[in-house]
């Protein structure tokens, strides 16, 4: 069946539920109305929309860290931790790494081998093996809201079981949380997978329960150029919109360079409103999210807490929503609950300094801005064109004919042409351009940019800049000169 | 034993365990291995412990090298020395490298983890590719295949 960009069929979507929750036992536990009505009786400050509602329309820049063990009552403890000791605005549960491929009997594995050994040996929390309730007390113990954050291609089951589980918003799309994070699954069936999260969403909207979903920004987390992680968000946003979803927050992951990032997250706003209003989606409310450095840290600690400063610092000028924090123990791996209460204190102190502070427009600002949005624009229309007008097509055909190609993603469904390297002022510009359907002049400016920083650096713009870039900011310098 | 390609490389057989999608470095250390001289069977992210061993077969591979970033390394690679043993390329190198548990443990302690486990090599994060690499060259060197 080919997939196209229309709503669900009600009694399909419906049948297919069904099917969906019979996939592990505790899809039994989820009863929709029964969900409904405990929505209804979550008290304002945990559900997410409120909350991040008002501090959009404040101005006001939340914390969010990344969290989750394997067993409840110590997932328990960490997120209180993380909202007293830490100060978190917002808390997230990260999902374990079998559970986002659907390996739930290695999850119940992982979650009984944690028992005996006596720490997580899961790298997050197991929402489907724990069911409905559980999820349920997860909520309950803590004041603010919880957001579900994974990274699977396929999270039919994991939304009914979480959402039924008084989460409040659900991370992850059809593309987001296909190509960064799966090595085979289509690009056609995790459109269609997500369509049914969305729908599912859609749903409860239409129940009365505000939910807010979140495409993943950050994609690949190294050196993604601002143009594709923007196009990925804005056509996960039409298609969550085209099934019922009302409140999105669309995210990017910072750079480094501060001018980009600030101009990154002021674009992608611009464009989100833009396209949600000429599809006809003008009631549909957009949030921004910006993650503080997804590439590699540095392994000493004082190090590390500059680096989050840094992304604190963007986060704030760019007036994002949320702020997605980093910890010190970030090149090692998973952080203890101390590292991670000390990134969002880092975090938080920098964001209560610069609330209210602005950055001047500049010329640069300005033009950045305009470069991005031209960029997306270009990616944007021919996806339509190469979709005879359907997004999902659409999508589909740019994949493989690399009119859209994510940088050093894993899937095979992915071109794998397009190269990302650092100008002389660090931002992310194209070194190779694959397929991606830019105009002469949107090339010219990338090759003079980085022609700049060669003949500074002296030696050719190629792959070894690509690999210095990568190890730069671990290594303590932003741009990766050469050795 | 030389490689059973035509141009006598040796080969290397590189690839992330498990269920671990991280891709960037396994891209960079296949470039790395190639610059220095080496044929790479890169079978990239989500590898189980049987692909490994086949792919090292297939290709007359002298080395395994195993990636692990998301911290599920302790589950995903016991047992791993045991399936080449049984698949009769016992004596074959492997490495592991990348945050390998949960947590920030005792780097010695994870370390013996992974000797005990039949690995050559274990490398912590951060480890630049040309070190691995040039314990590779030292290892093949004493097997008299470099």
């Amino acid at each position: 069946m080919t997939i196209k960009d229309k709503r669900l069929d009600e009694e399909l979507f419906l049948k297919e539920r069904e099917e969906v929750l019979k996939a592990w036992p505790t899809g039994k536990e989820v009863d929709f109305d029964e969900a409904v009505a405990y929505h209804k009786s979550i008290p304002e400050e945990r559900i997410m929309v409120n909350t991040l509602m008002k501090a959009d329309q404040v101005g006001k820049t939340l914390i969010q860290p990344r969290a989750g063990v394997a067993l409840p009552e110590e997932h328990i403890g960490l997120l209180q931790y993380l909202r007293e000791e830490g100060e978190a605005d917002l808390l997230p549960t990260t999902i374990d790494s079998y559970t986002r491929q659907n390996q739930y009997r290695e999850a119940e594995n992982g979650i009984k081998e944690s028992r005996e050994m006596g720490r997580s040996m899961l790298n997050g929390f197991p929402a489907v093996n724990h069911g409905v309730k559980v999820c349920r007390q997860v909520n309950e113990a803590v004041n603010v809201p919880v957001q579900v954050r994974h990274g699977t291609p396929d999270a039919r089951l994991l939304a009914e079981i979480t959402l039924a589980g008084g989460f409040t918003d659900f991370e992850g799309g059809g593309i987001s949380y296909n190509i960064p994070y799966a090595k085979s699954v289509a690009i056609e069936d995790t459109i269609r997978y997500w369509q049914y999260v969305d729908r599912l969403v859609g749903y409860y909207q239409e129940h009365g329960v505000n939910i807010n979903r979140e495409p993943f920004g950050p994609l690949t987390g190294t050196l993604v150029p601002p143009s594709i992680s923007h196009s990925v968000a804005i056509i996960e946003a039409l298609l969550a919109a085209r099934q019922g979803v009302k409140y999105l927050s669309l995210g990017y992951g910072q750079n480094g360079n501060l001018i980009q990032d600030v101009a990154a997250i002021q674009s992608l706003r611009e464009l989100a409103r833009d396209y949600l209003d000429k599809f006809g989606y003008d009631d549909v409310m957009v949030t921004t999210v910006f993650h503080q450095w997804m590439g590699g840290f540095p392994q000493d600690e004082s190090k590390a807490y500059a680096v989050i400063s840094w992304g604190a610092a963007a986060a704030s000028l760019s007036r994002a929503t949320k702020v997605i924090v980093k910890t010190p123990h970030e090149a090692m791996g998973i952080p203890t609950k101390e590292a991670n209460a000390a990134g969002l204190k880092t975090t938080k102190q920098i964001v209560n300094m610069l609330q209210d502070q602005g950055l001047e427009q500049t010329h640069n600002m300005d033009e950045e801005k305009e470069m991005i949005i031209r960029e997306t624009e270009q990616i944007l229309n021919r996806v339509l064109e190469l979709g005879d007008g359907d997004l999902v097509q659409g999508t589909v055909r740019a994949f493989s004919a690399g009119v859209m190609d994510i940088p050093f993603a894993p899937s095979k469904h992915n071109a794998g042409q397009v190269l990302p390297a650092r100008d002389n002022q660090g931002a992310v510009r194209y070194l190779n351009f694959g397929n991606l359907p830019f105009s002469h002049d949107v090339k010219e400016y990338h090759r003079e940019k980085l022609s700049e920083r060669g003949q500074v650096e002296d030696r050719e713009v190629d792959f070894q800049m690509v690999i210095d870039d990568i190890y730069a900011i671990g290594k303590g310098m932003l741009v990766g000169r050469p050795r | 034993m030389a490689g059973k390609n035509d141009d006598n490389k040796p080969t290397v057989v590189l690839g992330v365990i498990g269920a671990d999608v991280h891709a960037v470095g396994n891209q960079i250390l296949e470039h790395a291995l190639r610059e220095a001289g080496f044929d790479v069977a890169n079978i990239g992210v989500m590898v189980s412990q049987k692909e490994f061993v086949s792919a090292a077969i297939e290709t007359g591979a002298e080395a395994i090298w195993v990636s692990s970033l998301y911290g599920h390394g302790e589950m995903d690679c016991r047992g791993l020395r045991e399936k080449c043993i049984e698949a009769g390329i016992g004596d074959i190198l492997i490495y592991v490298g990348g945050n390998l548990v949960v947590g920030k443990q005792d780097w010695e302690k994870v370390r013996k983890l992974f000797l005990d486990m039949g690995f050559d090599r274990v490398y912590p994060p951060g480890t630049l590719p040309e070190e691995a690499i040039a314990d590779l060259e030292e290892d093949l060197k004493s097997r008299g295949v470099l």
